[in-house]
């Protein structure tokens, strides 16, 4: 089997989920509801919090500059006096007041804030006021500070009052509203991508299992008529004609094989009686007899053809628990004595007790492939080794070395296809349809064919031809 | 001897019966599966020769048929496909031998007069086998020949056995593979005749009278 690059393979977890594109899609998408909810934010704080600033800003600006007035008409004193009646005519405005001596004369406010520097300033004040239960609330103004000329310092400053709580209020719930839109936008996001991710890799998987030679498998639709169930039915078509076209050319290939069984079975026939009828010369003899010959010939490679495509088309064949250790110890106690006569060492490792589910002829077909091309591209004083054991990973392996010129590494792949021959091959006989066959043979029972080096050494490598087989499906 | 061929290519039908004829048996013919399970049933035949795929009646019904009509008549079944799926099939619905398409008149011709001395043998029960002077004991699974013993392994034993069964016949190399061994595929290399020249060497190599003859295109004949 080929173990060409690694198809499709990606990397696991978090990377993965990050490289998909809906997952990206999904934080482009949080990023935006995030900017939108940033950008109501400041707009609902500046209708609602700022506007209320600005308008105590306002009111306090225009007191302080009326008490600036009176200070410059009455002085200090005066003042004073306008102060603490105002003070008991506003309830909304607050006010203090701090002679030059640092001497507090008035305050309605629990803290003065300090001033800073010689400027006058707006300021945010903390406030507790009494309620009408009796208890404390805390509540926010702001006002203007300032020192007068001659070194008093005046405070006025608006109660925002409920308002401000309102706003602030606001403030949080716009908050809480944009982390949870944030949270689901990203959860959403997430489920999304992993949706399609699963899908996706759905739609790889099935590409996968074509190119691994299934050519039946199909793309699972979801039903719902999405972009994706759009791709599966495009991408099922399209398999749908490949198999078609793979299937015609095989087809093909197998009726002619088919059709031009009869004539040539009756033209061998008619050779045949030609031989019975005992010909006159040695030459007709001959000639009928190579005539004889190629047909065989011709009716073996098409048997051949015959026989490894219905391997690969027909599903029901009928699997029996073998004994494969005998198996194999009668096939190389069958092939023995033509090494012997061929001059070539022919051993063989066998484990006790393998047991494998399997078709018997075709696995002991396979395995004759095997030994057969080993002696045949193994020279006179060569070797051929055959092991049978189980593997470390629970796998059977059918094992023939030999140290004959072996395959160079880039045919490996080519050999097993129907009808390949290397051009060292040529001049032997054969079909090239040997290890195709056993190819289709180690398919059939879930297993593979690997090619390797065998027992020679690095000028002639010799060859490794092994089926590994799964003990159980 | 009788054989009842049942076949419905016609050109193919008329081949085997010169053929069959040429042998010197004498050919009732059948062109489908109703008509040859008539036949068999009415009159007696020593081997039925039978294609597989029939109108009217599959080849492994006819069988089936006639097994359970109590006619036991050896029956060679013809194949399209030489398939061992097809083949348990045939075997398991009673057929005795089967043989895949595309096959030589040799072949056919040889394993028609196996089926034959197969029953003979079935019904005499024999325990010993002789040809010449080769001797072989069914029981003890000796072989001696002109007085003196002859060690065969045991697929050796086999081997000659088959032979000895079926002397003075043609048998052939598939017929080997199949009944000595149980293999149902061809070998390409010469594996079978290196095991025929071994066996050789062991019984006919010290005598001048040569038993164990090949025949030139087909296979190989035991005969004294």
């Amino acid at each position: 089997m080929r173990s060409g690059p690694p198809i499709g393979q990606r990397p696991s977890g978090l990377e993965s989920l990050i490289r998909t594109t809906t997952f990206r899609l999904a934080i482009v998408q949080a990023g935006v509801v995030l900017t939108f909810v940033v950008a109501l934010l400041a707009y609902v704080y500046i209708a609602t919090v700022g506007q209320l600033i600005r308008d105590a800003d306002a009111a306090a600006a225009q007191e302080y500059a009326s008490l600036e007035r009176a200070y410059a008409e009455g002085g200090i004193s005066r003042l004073r006096q306008e102060v603490i009646e105002r003070s008991n005519r506003q309830n909304d405005l607050l006010y203090a007041l701090i002679d030059a001596s640092g001497q507090t004369l008035y305050q309605d406010i629990p803290v003065i804030p300090p001033l800073r520097g010689e400027e006058t300033d707006n300021v945010s004040l903390k406030l507790s006021r009494p309620t009408p239960e009796g208890g404390l609330a805390s509540g926010e103004a702001r006002g203007r500070i300032g020192r007068l000329i001659g070194g008093p310092v005046l405070l006025v400053a608006r109660d925002l009052g409920g308002a401000a709580a309102i706003a602030g209020r606001i403030t949080s719930v716009l908050w809480t509203v944009a982390v949870i839109g944030l949270v689901l936008s990203i959860v959403g996001g997430l489920v999304a991508s992993r949706q399609a991710a699963r899908r996706a890799e759905a739609l790889s998987h099935t590409a996968r299992d074509v190119m691994a030679g299934d050519l039946t498998r199909r793309v699972p639709e979801a039903g719902i008529g999405d972009e994706f169930d759009i791709l599966a039915r495009d991408v099922n078509a399209m398999l749908d004609r490949l198999e078609r076209l793979v299937n015609t050319t095989r087809t093909a290939g197998d009726s002619i094989a088919h059709d031009l069984r009869s004539p040539l079975t009756r033209l061998r026939q008619r050779l045949d009686e030609a031989l019975e009828a005992k010909p006159d010369s040695e030459g007709e003899r001959t000639a009928l007899r190579k005539a004889v010959d190629e047909v065989d010939r011709l009716l073996d490679t098409f048997q051949a053809v015959l026989r490894v495509s219905r391997i690969e088309s027909v599903a029901n064949w009928r699997f029996d628990k073998l004994n494969l250790s005998e198996i194999v110890r009668e096939l190389v106690e069958f092939y023995v004595p033509a090494a012997e006569e061929a001059g070539i060492e022919l051993s063989a490792f066998v484990t006790d007790g393998l047991a494998l589910k399997g078709e018997p002829q075709l696995i002991t077909q396979a395995l004759s492939n095997l030994i057969e091309n080993a002696l045949k591209y193994t020279p006179r004083g060569g070797r051929v080794e055959i092991r049978a054991e189980m593997r470390a990973d629970g796998k059977l392996e059918l094992a023939v070395l030999d140290d004959g010129p072996g395959v160079p590494k880039q045919d490996r792949d080519r050999v097993t296809e129907r009808f390949v021959r290397l051009e060292s091959a040529r001049s032997t006989p054969g079909t090239g349809l040997g290890l195709s066959l056993v190819q289709a043979v180690a398919r059939l029972h879930k297993g593979v064919l690997a090619l390797g080096d065998g027992l020679g050494g690095t000028e002639r490598p010799g060859l490794r031809a092994a089926l590994v087989l799964p003990t159980t499906g | 001897m009788k054989v009842l061929l049942v076949e419905d290519d016609r050109e193919m039908a008329d081949s085997l019966r010169v053929s069959l004829e040429d042998e010197g048996h004498n050919v009732d013919l059948a062109g489908d599966g109703e008509e040859g399970a008539e036949m068999a049933k009415s009159r007696a035949y020593d081997v039925i020769v039978l294609d597989r795929m029939l109108p009217k009646k599959h080849g492994t019904h006819v069988v089936r048929d006639l097994r359970s009509d109590g006619v036991s008549t050896p029956v060679l079944i013809l194949s399209a496909l030489h398939d061992e799926d097809h083949r348990v099939e045939g075997l398991d619905a009673g057929a005795n031998d089967y043989l895949g398409k595309p096959f030589s008149t040799r072949e056919l011709l040889a394993r028609v007069r196996a089926l034959w001395n197969g029953r003979e043998l079935a019904i005499s029960e024999r325990t010993r086998l002789q040809v010449g002077d080769l001797e072989m004991d069914l029981l003890a699974r000796t072989v001696h020949r002109g007085g003196g013993k002859i060690d065969l392994q045991p697929r050796e034993f086999r081997l000659l056995e088959y032979l000895m069964r079926n002397s003075g016949q043609t048998v052939t190399r598939k017929m080997l593979l199949e009944n000595v061994w149980d293999y149902h595929f061809d070998p390409q290399t010469n594996v079978i005749d290196v095991h025929i020249s071994r066996l050789r060497s062991k019984i006919d190599k010290d005598f001048t009278v040569q038993l164990l003859h090949t025949v030139r295109g087909s296979g190989y004949r035991l005969a004294a």
